[in-house]
């Protein structure tokens, strides 16, 4: 019976044993209320689901898919247009633009054109191994990783070697003697002439180890290497006669320390990474793939 | 006494049901209030004039972005590092762009050579001192002396004193076989639209502009990397961080 009678104001209120239909019709309705706002909320926010409105990222959507508000901004800059001073007019254009190669897109995706197109399948396998590449350099290395990396390989941070070698070539009843007349100090062009000799040209100036190498051939190259700075070397035989090399001045490479290499490192590290990257999506995708190969291939 | 311990409890569960309630609704409008305050900043010009509390606001997240995630690289205050080739970005020297916050925000997106095809992937300095300079490019490499010349060249367009012999033979390189041209432009003043360095001006990205420090840029090449953060930062934060990073070159 004390249900029916009416509650004493505010103490009422707070007492739950007691029936209050005006208590009972806001809690509801606040609750109700709630579950709306967070239903709302999730419905216009959470990604994958179906909305009405455009969030404030895109300036459209396409079948849910948002075209995205940096990438018509980059758009319209790309058209030498200030986003700010873009007219109305130049908006919807690159709008109508974007939303048409969205449609097309998601039209190609039901064709499957990627089955029968060679272009669109190369551009693919790129993207993809773009993807696993993009993931790859996303994370910094920290500066004891790099120096990880730099101490593993350490033999890549070094100078080219330069050098400014004369290769000159004598017959061979004659090497001897013009080896000791150029050791002496004697001008090569003094001593060519004199010993029946002549400069083979394989060499102008001041040369990277690489240039030389490539210039003299692996033979020579290997002799002229081992010089130092005002050394002749022994006379080395070839075809057209005795070599002698005369090392002007032979600068080796040298070992860049941690810091000077720091940038080289970092390069390389983010290249490793990204090869590595790739290799483990092309053995995941081996992995979970069912492939069958022909007998005749196997 | 069992009564009154009852009223109590049912006293309490309705206080607690009731702030809960207050709770979910305050939090629900401070979310709704945020989400209506990210809006704005996002459906805004990137270069519009923000309102002095909602840009203070939108520093303050901007900074917070760059410390966890652009320090590393450019450094707490975001000078940069050139041994790391981490550009300045308290300067008013943009590699990328001409320092339009938009420009800004999609270099942070997508990136420098970041293998994100919406990033910024035209360009590379080739190594002149490698057998192949460039895997994009046909290039024959420079003797030691040609980068000499090339340096000689670059230091008198930078007004400095250089043998007029190596200057001329540095210009040829540069506008010939060395196809320097073509990224720095004819000036040597860089092209931002491929982030090629003002090679005339005293910024430099790596090193100190030194003849060493430059004869290595040339020899070994460049090809620094920056992440893009599409997906890794929100919308908003991507332009919180890009109004904070164009803030940085603003200071007095």
């Amino acid at each position: 019976m004390t249900a029916t009678a009416p509650p004493a104001a505010g103490v009422a209120w707070l007492d739950i044993r007691t029936v209050h239909p005006r208590r009972a019709l806001i809690l509801m309705g606040a609750g109700a209320g709630l579950g709306l706002v967070l239903a709302g909320a999730a419905l216009f926010t959470a990604k994958g689901t179906t909305t009405l409105v455009v969030p404030a990222d895109a300036v459209a959507m396409v079948n849910q898919q948002p075209i995205s508000r940096i990438d018509f901004d980059g758009q319209l800059r790309a058209l030498a247009v200030d986003p700010a001073k873009a007219t109305p007019a130049m908006r919807r254009q690159v709008l109508n633009d974007m939303i048409r190669e969205e449609l097309y897109v998601q039209r190609a995706k039901e064709l499957d054109v990627g089955l029968v197109d060679p272009e669109v399948r190369s551009a693919m396998v790129k993207a993809v191994e773009a993807q696993a590449a993009a993931d790859a350099i996303t994370s910094k290395p920290d500066s004891a990783e790099l120096r990880g990396f730099y101490d593993k390989h350490r033999d890549k941070y070094a100078s080219e070697g330069v050098m400014v070698v004369r290769d000159l070539v004598f017959p061979p009843a004659a090497a001897a003697q013009a080896r000791t007349a150029l050791a002496a100090g004697a001008a090569p062009e003094v001593v060519a002439t004199r010993f029946g000799g002549r400069d083979t040209g394989k060499t102008s100036g001041e040369e990277f180890y690489f240039a030389a190498r490539i210039h003299l051939g692996e033979a020579l190259f290997t002799a002229a290497r081992a010089l130092k700075t005002g050394e002749v070397s022994e006379a080395i035989a070839d075809a057209d006669g005795a070599h002698l090399l005369v090392m002007a001045r032979n600068t080796p490479p040298a070992q860049y320390d941690f810091e000077t290499a720091r940038a080289q490192v970092a390069t390389d590290y983010q290249a490793a990474a990204v090869a590595r990257y790739q290799g483990a999506e092309d053995g995941f995708l081996r992995r979970r793939a069912n492939v069958l190969v022909a007998k005749d291939l196997k | 006494m069992s009564g009154k311990v009852a009223g109590a409890i049912t006293k309490r569960t309705l206080a607690a049901a009731v702030a809960m309630l207050s709770l979910g609704v305050v939090l629900v409008a401070g979310m709704a209030q945020s989400q209506a305050r990210e809006g704005r900043l996002l459906r805004l010009d990137p270069d519009a004039r923000l309102a002095p509390d909602q840009r203070t606001a939108a520093l303050a997240a901007g900074r917070r972005v760059f410390r966890a995630q652009c320090a590393g690289c450019h450094g707490p205050d975001g000078r940069g590092d050139t041994g790391y080739g981490a550009p300045n970005l308290a300067d008013r020297d943009w590699l990328y762009g001409t320092g339009a916050v938009g420009e800004i925000e999609q270099t942070i997106a997508y990136g420098i050579r970041s293998h994100q095809p919406k990033g910024w992937n035209l360009a590379d300095m080739p190594a002149f001192g490698a057998p192949r300079p460039s895997a994009k490019e046909r290039l024959d490499p420079l003797s030691p002396g040609d980068i000499g010349d090339v340096i000689a060249f670059l230091s008198a367009r930078r007004g400095a004193t250089a043998s007029a012999e190596a200057v001329a033979r540095g210009r040829a390189i540069y506008q010939g076989r060395g196809g320097c041209y073509d990224c720095h432009g004819g000036d040597a003043a860089g092209d931002p639209a491929i982030g090629a360095p003002n090679l005339i001006d005293a910024v430099w990205l790596y090193g100190d502009g030194s003849p060493p420090s430059v004869f290595r840029s040339i020899a070994q090449g460049r090809r620094g990397v920056m992440p893009g953060f599409a997906g890794r930062l929100s919308a908003v934060q991507l332009r919180q961080v890009s109004l904070y990073v164009k803030s940085l070159s603003e200071a007095p």
